[in-house]
């Protein structure tokens, strides 16, 4: 019986890729048959998540994906390499806590910089049909805060909103050319952007967080099984979406 | 602007990567030819020629020739 979920001969390009849900969807993906384009700056950490996939035919660019004009060249590269591009997954994404008064336009436009419009720069690209194979599906790693607000969270949660935004309108754009566009909206999970932001907090305030999850704080295993599915012609009726996975957070 | 380089432009906004573009090309046949397209050219040809042609001015050009017309035949070097 095919696996619906099988990402056999799949190229998906993914940013973030070094930690986190990037580095988790990169592993996932490879172990489900798809050869993994990876894209983060510290080469470091790309090589240790390179290491971790299962084998195929992989690579890894170490890449500001803000130095937008850098872009083009490697997902040529990338496609001559590989093959046309089947899939997309924007994990690369910045946390910001800064209170409005001290929020200027420079802060704005760097936390958009590298949670949106990189993203829908890549888009862009990886959306002529020159680079495109038969059917492709773009994930965009927003945020369940793209949909509930919190003090100091005005920068990311606006960023995360836009995310979800952007999709949905391209979803309609690009279905013509058979291109699926959907955002997933985790909650909070065990990472190191999470747990660097946890470490400024008190117990209490921890304890508060974790109990406001029904079922828990989630691991980054939670959101990459959703880019699979994603990804994958499971989905294929699926389109300007947003899928939460948050254990419940968003209900409450 | 050079005429090649409105060649150029527009192959790229039809993504028409091998297919051959001339001045006798009809755009309105090209399968990528649509609303959107047209909103792509209006922003090629202002970033271009600094001229700022609307949707309506558009709907009456065929050939590429007409839309150079429509630009100016002087605009180009």
């Amino acid at each position: 019986m095919n696996n619906p979920f099988s990402l056999e001969d799949k190229n998906i390009i993914i940013t973030g890729a070094s930690s986190g849900i990037g580095k988790q969807a990169a592993i996932s993906c490879s172990q489900m048959g798809a050869n993994v384009v990876l894209i983060a700056r510290n080469e470091g950490r790309l090589k240790e998540t390179f290491n971790k996939l299962e084998s195929g035919k992989h690579l890894y660019y170490s890449q500001d994906i803000t130095k937008y004009h850098k872009l083009e060249p490697i997902i040529k590269n990338a496609v001559n390499a590989v093959g046309k591009i089947s899939g997309f997954i924007h994990s690369a994404g910045i946390e910001m806590t800064l209170p409005l008064n001290v929020l200027k336009p420079a802060k704005f436009e760097e936390v958009y910089s590298i949670n949106v419009i990189s993203a829908f720069n890549i888009a862009q690209l990886i959306s002529k049909k020159k680079y495109i194979g038969g059917k492709t599906s773009f994930v965009f790693i927003s945020s369940i805060m793209a949909q509930l607000g919190q003090p100091g969270k005005i920068g990311y949660c606006s960023s995360k909103g836009a995310l979800i935004s952007g999709a949905r309108a391209m979803a309609l754009e690009l279905a013509h050319k058979k291109i699926r566009v959907n955002s997933i909206l985790p909650g909070m999970v065990k990472s190191e952007m999470s747990l660097k932001l946890l470490n400024t907090l008190s117990d209490e305030a921890k304890k508060k967080i974790a109990e406001m999850h029904p079922l828990g704080i989630g691991s980054v295993n939670d959101v990459a099984n959703a880019c699979i599915y994603l990804l994958s012609d499971a989905s294929k009726w699926v389109t300007g979406t947003n899928l939460v996975i948050d254990g419940g957070y968003s209900s409450t | 602007m050079t005429i090649d380089g409105l060649i150029e432009e527009l192959k790229e906004i039809f993504e028409l990567e091998d297919v051959e573009l001339t001045e006798a090309t009809n755009l309105k046949d090209l399968e990528e030819y649509d609303s959107l397209s047209v909103l792509s050219i209006i922003a090629m040809i202002d970033e271009n020629f600094g001229k700022r042609l609307s949707s309506k001015d558009l709907q009456s050009i065929t050939t590429v020739k007409s839309l150079m017309e429509l630009i100016g035949m002087d605009s180009f070097e």
